[in-house]
């Protein structure tokens, strides 16, 4: 009986005056891949936003591995066990790929594992060993996401964070990322994904939600929701309704 | 007739401008009873005047389009000195006093400069970066004003003939007049298009850019119309001193001052300065009295901790409580 | 024109440089993790020079020997001010608090010196200070010599400290992207502090060498202030390393401004130069863009 993770619950998030997030709970159970899906601007970044501690909860709670989690420092956060990729990576482009790995594990009980993350995270990403040395702003944009996440995983998180890390990448890459994902969650890695890619997401989630203008409509697991009619109507309706405005 | 008009001022909105008209009529009637040439009150009174014109100044480009002008001084040195030279030169030939020409072109040549700086300075540049433009450019007024010798007398400065002088009246009445034009000027900016413009900009530029706002127009017209307002209050202020050199119209207090009062009383505003000039002005007073130097430290003082505590000023507070109801 | 006054006119500007350049890069950290000018920074020049005046009056101290106090001292109260005054404003979105912050404390710290040490100019005079070299005919003074390499040494330790710790590779990730570096669990208060004290600790050893070259008084300060600042723009208000090559540049344009066109239109000069710098090319001569908040 596999342990619950993360579990969100009924929260409510705004900016300023406009709210984003309505009565918003998902969970998430260790081991699994879960996938938060839906249109632009329906709030998933916002969500992992709370979760990671960017962004304020004015209502709800948030418990992490049984303990309260929300509106807590984001440095705290990370130190709980939980490190978030943002949407568009944001790497600190003017620091070497090793000093952007370095910071990941910056947090004590990460230092002290570093060398041995490093070498987990060049054993994965062969390609970052090669470029180490390397201003992280001259990695492609694969190469980039893979800095991103081989970065969080340096934090030795409980839970891994994912905004859309697809977004941008050619084809090619978008598969590599996916088998990296499903890699990562073999070797016991809990991932919360957001992702515009619905039919990769859903494919490899356990668990999936699909959040429409900051609420949650559906949920269920990832092969399930891929089937389901309405999903399908409404992600493509949703594209068409787009078009026409 | 009678219940539109109590309804005008019974509304909320309105109280601005009916504490306003209240506060001409009580000012104006002032002088009726002192002894208005040996009244220290009535001095006080023509100080605050003047301060509420440069917060306003201040006010309008800091508190509407957001940024900070650390350049405030040269605008009131100039107005100061374009006054003395007219007057010196006789341009005008008007044999007025207090004459309104002359005032307004005091207060035009502020606003020549500030088109000129502040187009490349508010087109290219954002918050900081504007900041030190104006400061670069009043360390340059400062020093071209020091070392332009054959015009402005250098660090002596100019003298306009003191013998002018008959009475603090014309003196206080004016700066009144001007005091209340300043908040006139405030008060319709922020209630025109130009006023929404302007929070706008102040609130997100980038939105606001994306609907059309023509930035930088209305950064330049607010700058501008600061500097006109700033440019005008030093004219009056040379009238008052007969003696303008750098020092006294160009130093650092009239960089400062503005902004200092505009913090205390709540950028942004229409009376927030005017509350703001008058509580620094009668500090700054007392503080004279009992503490002569202290009040440059003081209002470094009270920079900080209004800052600090409360970023919206004496009126922000008014709000705070006012809203735990 | 002689091509030795040249030279001389040249190593003058080199030799003051420096001391804008360490007071720039100080500028520069706290403008990196805080994005504010901290317009204070001549303030605290000054002070430091008046405590490194009254160590040497009272304590009879050598300046130089006093940097070891005042590097520590100032070290701490760069961080005691960070989390005093300027902790909440950091977080805040409108950066013109913290800009009012700093220019209230600029007013506020010159005018305690002017009312607590008179405006009368101040000297550290030592028995070497008007020690000269004259290699080949060039004019070094002693003082300004050894300015320049405290200056340099300040800054190489300041730059390996960036490059070489964990905690300053922090701050240059800070200097970044500020929310990127919260989310690896470092906290946005200590990197701010940090590159605050060490903003302080430059403005230390920057009030330490200008004592033993120039006399001053409070009010420099201000103008100090605006020097730091010219040399930010020169040299890219991004790029730490920029900002000392600026300061190098402010002080050959001085120098240069001084001997061709003298007395108070140098500074006229510089501060023409500032603008220009700001309007047409923001980047500074050596900068990147900016990196955003």
């Amino acid at each position: 009986m596999a342990n619950q993770l993360l579990e969100v619950n009924g929260i409510d998030v705004s900016y300023g005056d406009v709210q984003a997030l309505w009565d918003v709970s998902i969970k998430v159970e260790e081991g699994t891949i879960v996938a938060l899906v839906g249109a632009n601007g329906a709030g998933k970044s916002t969500l992992l936003k709370t979760i990671s501690g960017l962004n304020y909860a004015a209502k709800g709670e948030i418990i992490f591995s049984g303990k309260p989690l929300k509106n807590l420092k984001p440095q705290n956060i990370v130190d709980r066990g939980i490190m978030h990729v943002p949407e568009g990576r944001r790497l600190f482009a003017n620091l070497t790929v090793l000093e952007n790995l370095r910071l990941g594990a910056y947090i004590p009980r990460a230092r002290a594992s570093f060398a041995e993350s490093l070498e987990r995270a060049f054993t994965l990403f062969p390609v970052l060993q090669n470029r180490k040395n390397q201003k992280a702003g001259s990695l492609s944009g694969g190469e980039q996401q893979m800095l991103a996440i081989a970065r969080a995983l340096m934090g030795r998180p409980k839970l891994l964070m994912l905004d859309e890390p697809s977004l941008g990448l050619s084809p090619i890459f978008v598969r590599t990322i996916f088998e990296l994902i499903s890699t990562l969650n073999e070797q016991k890695a809990t991932i919360l994904l957001v992702e515009q890619n619905i039919n990769q997401a859903l494919r490899i989630a356990h668990q999936a939600y699909v959040l429409k203008t900051g609420k949650i409509v559906m949920s269920g697991a990832g092969s399930e929701l891929l089937e389901n009619e309405e999903v399908r109507k409404a992600y493509i309706g949703e594209r068409i309704r787009r078009r026409q405005r | 007739m009678i219940d539109r008009i109590l309804l005008y001022i019974k509304d909320k909105r309105h109280v601005n401008i009916y504490i306003t008209f209240l506060g001409v009529l009580i000012f104006a009637i002032i002088p009726l009873f002192t002894d208005v040439e040996s009244s220290y009150f009535i001095y006080f009174l023509f100080l605050t005047f003047v301060h509420i014109v440069i917060a306003q100044g201040w006010n309008l480009v800091a508190g509407y389009a957001g940024q900070i002008s650390l350049g405030q001084n040269a605008f009131f040195g100039l107005g100061a000195y374009t006054t003395a030279l007219i007057w010196l030169h006789d341009i005008t030939k008007t044999g007025y006093y207090f004459d309104p020409v002359v005032m307004i072109l005091s207060g035009l040549v502020p606003v020549v400069l500030a088109i000129i700086i502040g187009i490349p300075l508010l087109s290219r540049l954002r918050g900081d970066y504007f900041a030190f433009g104006t400061l670069g450019v009043g360390q340059i007024i400062i020093v071209v004003f020091l070392k332009a010798r054959h015009i402005t007398g250098g660090a002596d400065g100019l003298h306009i003939p003191s013998t002018v002088y008959e009475s603090m009246m014309p003196y206080y009445y004016t700066g009144l007049l001007l005091a209340f034009f300043a908040i006139a000027v405030v008060y319709f900016i922020t209630r025109s298009r130009i006023g929404l413009a302007m929070r706008a900009i102040k609130e997100d530029e980038m939105s606001a850019a994306s609907h059309g706002v023509y930035i930088l127009k209305y950064k330049v017209l607010a700058f501008a119309a600061g500097a006109f307002l700033t440019g005008i209050a030093g004219s009056l202020y040379a009238y008052y001193l007969f003696h303008i050199n750098p020092d006294s119209v160009l130093n650092m207090n009239w960089l400062f001052y503005p902004i200092l009062m505009c913090v205390l009383g709540g950028t942004g505003t229409i009376m927030g300065p005017v509350i703001g000039a008058l509580f620094m002005t009668a500090l700054f007073s007392f503080g004279d009295v009992y503490f002569a130097q202290m009040h440059p430290i003081i209002s470094g003082v009270l920079i900080i901790l209004v800052m600090k505590f409360m970023p919206n000023g004496i009126i922000g507070l008014k709000d705070k409580i006012f809203s735990r109801g | 024109m002689s091509f030795r006054l040249i030279v001389q006119v040249l190593v003058n500007g080199v030799l003051f440089g420096t001391t804008y350049g360490i007071a720039a890069v100080g500028l520069s950290l706290i403008f990196g993790t805080m994005r504010i000018i901290f317009l204070a920074q001549g303030a605290f020049i000054i002070f430091f020079a008046y405590i490194s005046y009254w160590l040497l009056t009272l304590l009879g101290i050598d300046p130089y020997l006093s940097l070891l106090i005042v590097i520590p001292v100032s070290l701490l109260l760069g961080s005691a001010f960070y989390y005093g005054i300027f902790k909440e404003a950091a977080a805040i979105e409108d950066k013109n608090i913290s800009l009012l912050l700093a220019v209230g404390l600029m007013y506020l710290v010159e005018n305690i010196m002017l009312v607590v040490w008179s405006p009368d100019p101040r000297s550290v005079v030592t028995p070497y200070t008007t020690l000269v070299f004259r290699p080949w005919g060039i004019v070094v003074p002693f003082t300004r010599l050894t300015a320049l390499f405290i200056a340099i040494l300040a800054a190489v330790c300041v730059f390996i400290f960036l490059k070489r710790t964990l905690i300053g590779t922090a701050v240059r990730a800070a200097s970044e992207d500020m929310v990127s570096t919260t989310l690896m669990g470092i906290n946005p208060n200590w990197v701010n502090a940090v590159a605050f004290a060490i903003g302080i600790g430059l403005a230390g050893v920057a009030g330490v060498t200008l004592a033993t070259i120039y006399p001053f008084d409070p009010s420099y300060g201000f103008v100090f202030a605006i020097k730091a600042l010219i040399a930010l723009a020169l040299g890219g208000i991004g790029n730490v390393y920029g900002a000392l090559l600026g300061g190098i540049m402010l002080g050959l344009i001085e120098s240069l401004g001084s001997f061709y066109i003298g007395g108070g239109w140098a500074d006229a000069i510089s501060y023409g130069v500032f603008l220009l710098v700001l309007v047409f090319r923001p980047q500074g001569l050596f900068g990147g863009s900016i990196k955003k908040a």
